[in-house]
């Protein structure tokens, strides 16, 4: 006789933001295999951003109805800090996906590969580009890895921390790989990801498997109780703490883990940079938060000085090798280490914030969050601007003087820089003060000190590059005289503008890429590699325009945000 | 006592630690894969020992036969044959590889040698309570976790379109058929003469018929179109003066020798030396022999 | 049957798995390495869940193959890509060659 099992109900009000972004996904999938292909990106882009408003829409709602609990028997917890955290992904990926439809930029093609299985250089893909075919398969991936990302910093158990973390990153190892220029090197970033994000998460599902040993369930509250009853081997716990901690600190990007950071971030195509700039970082983070917070509470002793030396580990080698770079998209993957070593220092702290005025560690590290995913988003999309013949000109030299012949968008590098930098009035000062103080408050002022001192050196290259922009003189690029460098902008814009597959990877000389490529080619333009601003859509420069505003206003007006950061202090246990 | 799960244990134990030895020793993707096999063949019986019947046979079905069989579909795809050169690109990363894992097994060793006090409960209660392990299982799966096994099929999906994406190649030219093909060739042969068969074959009336030596037509010169036009292109192609130097040469041995037989290019051929006449003579090459 | 076997066997699974992913260097075998190593998981798994006689970890293990399968068509579609780019001997030019 077989007993029948009793259906399960959930919460599906509660869980609507993450069924939206999930649905949208799917119903993404269905326009890929039912709509002619003309007619895809336009659709893809449409449902996209509808997904991601209403999406929006529906989290703010329940975020001020005040609608939390642990949800979907106890799979995944929505609270203050999960609401803040849903909000920030949707906004921060909505940023980034704005930089995904940008077409203009590329003569009216994406920026991803025209057909990601035709061999790089062979007739295939001389074909694909002169039918302009794009993947538009980018959109529900994009989705699918928002969804995993809304799942990680909401899960309430390890397993479902565990499907999370893999359903955010499979779709970013493929985006990795889909870069339209110098795919070799995106395929290489993509590779690398998947292997390393791999034995990440064979590292992280040990620990799953060791905590639930010592515990025998997975949520995060019933480890909290074994924590406490202190039953058990407590080497299976600290091998299980080891283990996680592996696995989250490689997604958050912390320093014995961050050799895939700098060869992913530049080989990717630069909006997929953007987002996992953004978006995994806040997941990651968030998550780590809470497994240590909320699960591994009682462990505090001994994972805070394990966090404070990685903390001061990745700030150092994150602001040191960043000096040393000559590459924009490089230089700003390793700003990207730095940062994590910082929101660290504040999760070291794991301070809870006493009285009404002071963050806790958990709203310090979300409005850091916010403040350096906005301003990432920001530099990348300007990084997807400044442009030469042959694509992104990303070598720091390449962006001498730009300050002068565009004055506006050297401003907007400025003001992410700035912000990365944490001077006063941008909303980096305010997070970065906010981290400091719940490290100190939490009993480690020596972080604290090392952070100060380090985020002058970090100030150093970042100032650097501002002092470039407007001070250092463009090089003459080599092989051209200095008329080429110093040649009207206008003629520069025009090349990525009209040229409809101005595809000038060296590699691939073949007779049709000449011949579309010369059909386009305005005679204005002399020679190669001029390094100009391009001429791109209003999604880019919306993009660069909203993550500025936000770094200034957050910057001067930091208190509704800090409000905000200040209510979502504490996990819902 | 000795039980079944024991006997499974201390025979399987040590093929599976072999295998799982053998598959990062063995240069052969092949290998290694096999190995693999072998350590999930072992693996799924000692799921059956801890009474996981259901793994049991999920392991076999799907982990070793659909996960593994993917790998090795892959490593036949990229070549069967290749195999690593055991040169280290990194110096020592050997070296440090093997302290860090002689570390990782002590601590891991240290962590779980005696980490379990107390004798397991096992999962004989829970397995019977709804009935059987698939049961039991299916209890947890469709109502404690429903929302992870819902979340996995986004997994699935971005695999299928991963998948997709990265090799399935669009068609993005129709293709021609056989009907369009052939009218393609007549038509090419009434407006400008091309031919409509197939290219002569290389070597044909040479002396090599190796790819790279034109056929030589009757008086002499190279059909160009019997040899590929990539070695075209490359230029490595034999020259016909290159071809009939030998020929010309024999020939002008044999004038010498006997001013009455012209156009006899072979080597030493035994019926040369018998007398021939002048209609054996005049035949070419290929209709003597 | 002492159930630290398990482990013990569990623990050397991944380590042996873990040195291998450092030691090869062609991609395929580092990802089995991994494959091993979710693998040894699996069992500890399966251990725990016998362990404490709950079946969740069972379930677990299952979710395991599930996203391993989901990997593998992910991560063998990216290494399949980048042998078709690296051999790229131009294999398209073969079309040209014969009518």
């Amino acid at each position: 006789m077989v007993d029948m099992i009793e259906p399960p109900s959930l919460e599906y009000l509660r869980l609507l933001p993450l069924l939206l972004v999930f649905g949208g996904a799917c119903l993404g999938v269905l326009v890929e295999a039912v709509l002619p292909r003309r007619s895809r990106w336009g659709a893809q882009v449409g449902l996209t951003f509808l997904t991601l408003v209403v999406t929006a829409v529906v989290t703010v709602l329940g975020w001020r109805a005040g609608d939390v609990g642990v949800s979907a028997l106890g799979s995944v917890t929505v609270d203050h800090p999960a609401y803040f955290s849903w909000t920030a992904l949707v906004v921060l990926a909505a940023l980034s996906l704005l930089l995904f439809t940008e077409r203009r930029l590329n003569g009216g093609v994406s920026a991803f590969a025209p057909q990601a299985a035709a061999v790089p250089g062979s007739v295939d893909e001389e074909l694909a580009i002169r039918a302009r075919t794009e993947h538009s398969e980018v959109y529900p991936l994009a989705l699918f890895s928002l969804f995993g990302m809304m799942l990680f910093v909401a899960s309430n158990d390890l397993l479902i921390l565990f499907v999370a973390l893999e359903i955010l990153s499979l779709p970013l190892y493929l985006m990795c790989a889909l870069a339209r220029r110098r795919r070799l090197l995106s395929q290489e970033a993509g590779l690398k990801y998947f292997l390393l994000g791999a034995l990440a998460s064979a590292f992280f599902l040990y620990g799953v498997a060791m905590l639930f040993g010592y515990a025998g369930t997975f949520t995060l509250a019933g480890i909290d109780q074994a924590v406490a009853a202190g039953a058990g081997s407590e080497w299976l716990l600290l091998a299980g703490m080891a283990g996680i901690s592996v696995g989250l600190l490689f997604k958050v990007g912390a320093v014995p883990f961050h050799s895939w950071t700098p060869d992913v971030y530049t080989g990717a195509p630069t909006a997929v940079t953007a987002l996992m700039a953004a978006c995994t970082k806040v997941a990651a983070v968030v998550a780590l938060l809470r497994v240590l917070y909320v699960g591994l509470g009682g462990l505090r002793w001994d994972w805070q000085p394990l966090m404070a030396a990685v903390a001061v580990v990745t700030m150092a080698v994150g602001s040191l090798l960043a000096i040393t770079q000559d590459d924009v998209k490089r230089m700003l993957a390793y700003s990207s280490v730095t940062h994590a070593g910082f929101m660290l220092t504040a999760v070291a702290g794991a301070s809870t914030g006493e009285g009404a005025r002071q963050l806790s560690s958990v709203g310090s590290t979300l409005f850091y969050l916010v403040a350096y995913g906005v301003a990432s988003v920001g530099a990348f999309a300007v990084v997807t601007l400044v442009r030469d013949r042959n694509g992104e000109a990303s070598r720091l030299q390449d962006w001498a003087g730009l300050g002068r012949r565009h004055p506006w968008l050297a401003a907007a590098f400025s003001v992410f820089m700035l912000s990365f930098a944490g001077i006063p009035l941008t909303s980096g000062f305010i997070a970065k003060l906010g981290v400091f103080e719940s490290a100190w408050s939490g009993g480690y002022p020596w972080v604290v000190v090392v952070g100060v001192v380090l985020s002058l050196v970090a100030a150093y290259f970042y100032l650097r590059v501002v002092v470039t922009l407007y001070f250092a003189d463009p090089q003459p690029r080599s092989g051209q005289g200095g008329q080429a460098a110093q040649a009207p902008a206008g003629a520069a814009d025009a090349t990525p503008a009209t040229g409809p597959a101005a595809d000038g990877d060296g590699a691939r000389g073949g007779a049709l890429a000449t011949e579309v490529r010369t059909a386009g080619a305005p005679a204005a333009v002399s020679s190669a590699g001029e390094v100009g601003v391009g001429r791109a859509s209003v999604a880019t420069y919306g993009a660069v325009v909203a993550a500025v505003v936000v770094t200034v206003v957050f910057g001067l007006l930091p208190g509704p945000l800090l409000d905000l950061a200040l209510q979502a202090g504490v996990f819902l246990r | 006592m000795v039980t079944g799960a024991s006997v499974a244990f201390w025979l399987l134990a040590p093929v599976m630690v072999l295998a799982a030895l053998g598959m990062v020793l063995a240069r052969k993707a092949v290998h290694s894969a096999l190995c693999l096999a072998a350590v999930m063949v072992a693996l799924a019986v000692q799921y059956a020992a801890l009474d996981a019947p259901f793994l049991f046979a999920v392991q076999i079905i799907v982990y070793t036969g659909a996960i593994l069989m993917l790998f090795l579909f892959v490593v036949m795809l990229v070549g069967v044959e290749s195999s690593d050169s055991l040169v280290e690109t990194l110096k020592g990363q050997r070296v440090y590889a093997v302290l860090v894992g002689i570390g990782l097994v002590v601590m891991l060793v240290v962590a779980t040698g005696n980490a379990l006090v107390g004798d397991p409960v096992g999962v004989a209660g829970p397995n019977s309570e709804h009935g059987g392990n698939v049961q039991g299982l299916a209890a947890l799966l469709f109502v404690r976790y429903v929302w992870a096994f819902e979340a996995t099929s986004a997994l699935l999906i971005t695999a299928a379109v991963g998948a997709m994406v990265l090799t399935h190649r669009e068609r993005l030219v129709k293709k021609q058929d056989q009907r369009e093909r052939a009218a393609a060739r007549m038509r090419a042969y009434a407006e400008s003469g091309v031919h409509p068969g197939p290219l002569p074959t290389p070597g044909v009336f040479a002396r090599h018929n190796s790819v790279d030596t034109p056929a030589l037509l009757p008086d002499g010169s190279a059909a160009e179109s019997s040899v590929s036009a990539t070695l075209r292109a490359r230029s490595s192609i034999r020259t016909p003066a290159e071809l009939t130097a030998p020929m010309a040469a024999r020939q002008a041995e044999l004038s010498a020798d006997q001013p009455a037989q012209p156009g006899i290019g072979h080597g030493p051929d035994p019926r040369l030396k018998a007398p021939v006449d002048q209609k054996d003579a005049d035949l070419s090459d290929e209709e003597r022999i | 049957m002492d159930p630290n076997h398990y482990l013990v066997l569990s623990g050397m699974l991944f380590t042996i798995g873990a040195i291998g992913f450092l030691v090869r260097r062609n991609a395929i075998v580092a990802f089995m390495c991994v494959e091993l190593m979710l693998n040894a998981c699996n069992l500890a798994l399966v251990t725990f869940s016998s362990h404490w006689g709950v079946l969740d970890g069972q379930v677990a293990s299952f979710f395991v193959m599930v996203v391993a399968a989901a990997e593998v068509v992910v991560g063998l579609a990216i290494i399949v890509s980048i042998y078709r780019t690296r051999r790229s001997a131009s294999v398209d030019d073969a079309n040209l060659l014969k009518l």
